[in-house]
């Protein structure tokens, strides 16, 4: 892991205790994830203990503890999708990727993740990867959505 | 002002919460999250009220009460929602108990006792008898839950010291969090994840003792169920008997709840209610109080040495024995150690068995270098007085606090939770420490100075201020002449070499300390211990009167004060250790009565050694004769703590095996040396004798202490306005390339009288060994060595052993060690030279060599 740029992250930050987030948001979009260093630095350097901070970053979703994959895959689970199947959408992903909702597939290409509505129900259920989105997803449809990720070696 | 509860007129000030009000007013609402000293937090829901005007239930918890309102607290509506919100709170509680048909019954027979698991039923169920969940239940009449039962399968956590976490059975009321965070300003603990998987934990779920946890346990006695629980106290029964005592682990002096069954301590907590600790203990008072009593090492019988061994022996067959070997001695061949760890009462009669009985001068306390003793060599030496009373409460109020010379949340942590609370309130905290501390996350200033450079940097502080304060006429105060010419010596050129502190940033402290009001000078033995002449306390005394600051010495043994009250006008010609060590090796000193502990080296040379105390000990084994002594929880005992407070307790349990009080034992042999005087009854006769003879504590009697009458050493001194001239060499101790580290020693009060409370205790171990050399992992790397290895620590003055443990808190070129007396014999030599030799040197700061050993 890479120290300076750590270091850099929170220094640029003020050591005010308000910009817990801010920092977080940084080392987040940084990494990936929240790396166990980061919660001492950011500890040490805002005078908040670790455990406070590890509250803060479980409380929000945006937040997360492993590094997430090259893409995150997010399937909708809220009230629309549910009913229409969602809850089938994701088993049948666990299976196929071998993770659980919310890890990462050992060779580091997805994350599976599960949302409460995204606000577009009439065209549910709804698969998210990245920021495109597959909309009234069947269990036929996933293979061909895994497979286009998988191949793209961007 | 005024407003209706329930119909009823009351009147009220100020600002407080309605279920505040309520209670005060015998109006009981039921609450499960809320707590007297925690930020209101209004979670459990349960003590939701009707305010006319207002729609909804405001919780009453978080709502304060105002003119005029008119509130209802006891409507059937209510009572229907709390229950459900009950219900809904054990719908995931194990709760099959709680609403038992047979509960009464198995409550006293345990008569179905098999239906449930453990973290399934209240009756094996830790908290049983003590759960406030239970009593809500109760006052609620819950018969049934409505909502399907939850059981969150989370694993019984278990690998802390002194307490299980078992969330299967929280409420999430969040009491343990606001008190470790607000309270105790830990916050080892926290709310973690969210909705639904919200749970209470630690980052990353490692254990609490990497999390920063200091095991004061108030987060144990504050959950209101079982999911915190004393581990010792598990598999216990209910306690049938209730008590009180005065924990004897530092200066403070904490009350303590002690609860007992059959007649023995079953555990102690801290108690509520008292103006001084308020709810709140440590560690040592908390979980290892009842282990220090029952512990196997403790001396339960009178011994005298046969041949080889140390046998049994009645009382009197012992006493008899010593009087007639103490009769062969003459005074001058005599020596006698006592401990500020003993009674007044005691410390009273050893210094009159001395001089009466034994007729000796040859008196010394075991460790010496406390804060205290820079007043007590002032009042030698110059014949002067300082008020020493202060309130712990008086600190909470204070505008700056300037620490130094102590890690005080180790040292005396109800003293940092005051500090804590000034900081809450807005109040600057200066800290001045090499190495980081749990107090510096809270500093507003924290002057990381080179170590053993304190004396130099007080010095600095009080030349920037006099440079600012020329206008002020100090020129008439004694001393000023000679202080302001020793401070020559410190061009401001050097200032960052010799204290790697910025002038800017002495700068603001001395104006924030000149501007924010008066500070409190906060002091401990790391400053006292630097140099033989106290030179760290007179700095600190010159910055605080330049600054109209006060001061407030920490002394760490619980009776230091008393101790010092009752010798301190004889104490003249009080010996130091290291004098009587040279006049034993001299043949001068023959026969010794130890009462106190010390660093002893290997070979003691001596005819007739007597050891009296409570544990065994290294010591002991080597004794002529061993004689046990009661621990505090057998006997009355005045105590009086480091603000002046004096203390008594009454014995909560019978006396261990055939363990007298000190005091008995010397005023037998007294009597037994014909000597008139020591006719003592009970413990109460010798305190009125000391009202008589020790103008400080005359107000001490035991009638006004066993009511609980608040009293305080009588001072009625003014602080004497005098600055004294500062000496500032031997330098600050250097690296060098023989020794390429400087290692500081914190002194540590794990210690109770003959016993190292690690020993009893391996939990207190897991979170501070003596062994421990902590080291940075930079440092670590650069010479090989990884977290637990041993190493051998050589310096100019001796050798020791240590196992490392790395840190973050030193830095570079730092290792930091521990040390108590009595215990680590390998580190006596390193400490016993500096005492004994005329060029001192700290003891504070060494330099040093780390090897793999
Ligand atoms: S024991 Fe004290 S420090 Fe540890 S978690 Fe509980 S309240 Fe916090
Ligand atoms: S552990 Fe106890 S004090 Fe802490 S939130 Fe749960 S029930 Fe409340
Ligand atoms: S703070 Fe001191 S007096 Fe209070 S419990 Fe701890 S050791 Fe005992
Ligand atoms: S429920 Fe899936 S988009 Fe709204
Ligand atoms: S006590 Fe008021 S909401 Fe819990």
């Amino acid at each position: 892991m890479n120290n300076e740029k750590l270091e850099k992250i929170i220094d640029s930050s003020r050591t005010d205790q308000k910009e817990l987030i801010h920092i977080l948001h940084d080392v987040q979009s940084e990494y990936g994830y929240i790396p166990p260093e980061a919660v001492t630095a950011i500890s040490r350097r805002l005078k908040v203990s670790e455990s406070e901070i590890f509250g803060v970053l479980t409380f929000y979703n945006a937040f997360s503890l492993t590094p997430k994959g090259e893409h995150v895959m997010t399937v909708c689970m809220g009230t629309a999708c549910h009913v229409r199947g969602g809850p089938q959408i994701v088993e049948d992903i666990e299976r196929k990727l071998d993770v659980k909702v919310g890890e990462t597939t050992a060779d580091n290409k997805f994350t599976l993740e599960t949302v409460n509505c995204i606000g577009c129900c009439a065209i549910g259920p709804v698969v998210v990867v990245d920021e495109k989105y597959y909309s009234n997803i069947t269990l036929n449809k996933i293979d061909p959505i895994i497979n286009e990720y998988k191949e793209d070696k961007s | 002002m005024k407003l209706v509860l329930n119909g009823k007129e009351i009147e009220f000030e100020g600002r407080q919460t309605i279920l505040h009000l309520a209670r005060k007013n015998g109006v009981f609402i039921p609450s499960l999250c809320d707590h007297d000293r925690l930020t209101p937090f209004s979670g459990c829901r349960l003590c939701l009220v009707e305010i006319e005007g207002r729609r909804g239930f405001p919780p009453s918890c978080g709502t304060y009460a105002e003119e005029g309102m008119n509130i209802k607290t006891h409507t059937p509506q209510l009572k229907k929602l709390r229950q459900q919100i009950l219900e809904l709170i054990l719908s995931e509680h194990p709760s099959s108990c709680l609403i038992c048909s047979e509960k009464k019954d198995c409550d006293d027979y345990k008569s179905t006792i098999r239906k449930v698991g453990e973290t399934t039923g209240c009756v094996l169920c830790p908290n049983n008898g003590r759960c406030e969940l239970q009593e809500v239940v109760e006052t609620l009449e819950i018969k049934n839950v409505h909502f399907p039962a939850l059981y969150r399968e989370f694993e019984v956590k278990k690998k802390d010291p002194f307490f299980d976490r078992n969330y299967n059975l929280c409420i999430l009321c969040g009491r343990c969090v606001r008190m470790c965070h607000e309270v105790r300003g830990a916050s080892a603990i926290a709310f973690v994840h969210r909705g639904s998987n919200e749970v209470i934990g630690t980052v990353f779920d490692k254990t609490l003792v990497e999390a920063g946890c200091q095991f004061c346990g108030a987060c144990v006695d504050t959950c209101p169920t079982g999911a915190l629980t004393e581990r010792a106290l598990k598999y216990e029964t209910l306690r049938d008997e209730e008590s009180k005592t005065i924990c004897p682990f530092c200066g403070i002096g904490c009350v303590l709840d002690v609860d007992l069954k059959n007649g023995k301590i079953l555990s102690t907590h801290p108690a509520n209610g008292t103006s001084l600790n308020r709810g709140q203990a440590c560690v040592k008072g908390r979980f290892i109080s009842k282990d220090v009593v029952y512990t196997s090492k403790r001396i339960t019988a009178p011994k005298i040495r046969k041949g080889k061994e140390l046998e049994e022996v009645g009382w009197d067959e012992a006493l008899d024995f010593v009087a007639r070997k103490l009769k062969a001695y003459k005074g001058s061949e005599l020596a006698l150690i006592d401990s500020p760890q003993m009674s007044c009462e005691d410390i009273y009669v050893s210094r009159k068995f001395s001089k009466e009985a034994l007729k000796t001068k040859n008196v010394a306390v075991s460790p010496g270098y406390a804060p205290q003793s820079i007043y007590s060599s002032l009042i030698m030496n110059n014949s002067m007085q300082f008020p020493l009373n202060f309130k712990l409460k008086d600190i909470a109020k204070a505008r700056t606090i300037f620490l130094m010379g102590i890690d005080l949340t180790v040292s005396h942590p109800i003293v940092w939770l005051e500090v804590l609370e000034a900081v809450r309130n807005g109040a600057n905290l200066v800290v001045v420490s090499p190495t980081e501390l749990a107090s510096t996350r809270f500093a507003t200033q924290w002057l990381r100075n080179k170590a053993g450079s304190e004396i130099h940097l007080l010095g600095y502080l009080s030349k920037i201020i006099l440079e600012q304060e020329e206008a002020l006429d100090l020129r008439s105060i004694e001393g000023y002449e000679t202080f302001l010419k020793s401070l020559v010596k410190l061009s401001l050129e050097n200032m960052m070499e010799w204290t790697g502190i910025d002038e800017q940033q002495l700068r603001d402290t001395a104006l924030s300390l000149l501007e924010e009001g008066p500070a409190a000078f906060l002091f401990g033995m790391e400053l006292t211990s630097l140099s033989q002449k106290n030179m760290g306390g007179l700095a600190l005394q010159n910055l605080a009167h330049l600054t109209s600051g006060q001061l407030y010495p920490l002394g760490l043994e619980n009776n230091q004060r008393g101790h010092f009250e009752l010798t301190h006008l004889t104490s003249k010609k009080d010996k130091k250790i290291d004098n009587i060590k040279h006049s034993m090796e001299d043949g001068q000193i023959k026969a010794l009565y130890v009462m106190g502990t010390f660093p002893w080296p290997k070979k003691i040379r001596a005819e007739f050694i007597v050891f009296q105390g409570s544990h065994e000990n290294d010591f002991s084994q080597k004794a002529d004769v061993v004689f046990p002594a009661a621990t505090f929880a057998e006997m009355c005992g005045t105590y009086v703590n480091i603000e002046g407070r004096i203390q008594r307790s009454s014995p909560v349990i019978e006396p261990v095996g055939e363990a007298k009080p000190d005091w008995w034992i010397l005023a037998q042999l007294a009597q037994r040396l014909k000597r008139p005087g020591f006719n003592y009854k009970k413990s109460a006769d010798i305190l009125v004798e000391i009202q008589k003879n020790n103008p400080g504590l005359k107000k001490a009697s035991p009638e006004d202490l066993k009511k609980g009458k608040e009293i305080f050493v009588q001072e009625g001194l003014e602080a004497a306005s005098q600055f004294f001239s500062l000496e500032f060499s031997p330098s600050i101790p250097k690296k060098s390339k023989r020794y390429p580290f400087l290692m500081l020693n914190d002194y540590n009060l794990d210690t109770y009288r003959s016993l190292y409370l690690g020993d009893v205790s391996r939990g207190l171990g897991k979170i501070r060994d003596p062994e421990w050399i902590s080291l940075c992992p930079e440092d670590a790397e650069k010479i090989g060595l990884e977290h637990g290895d041993s190493v051998k620590i050589s310096s100019e003055l001796g050798k020791m052993s240590g196992r490392v443990r790395l840190t973050n808190t030193v830095s570079e070129g730092i290792v930091k060690s521990n040390f108590i007396w009595s215990e680590n014999q390998i580190f006596h030599k390193m400490i016993l030279k500096p005492l004994g030799s005329d060029d001192f040197k700290s003891i504070r700061v060494l330099p040093v060599k780390i090897e793999r050993g």
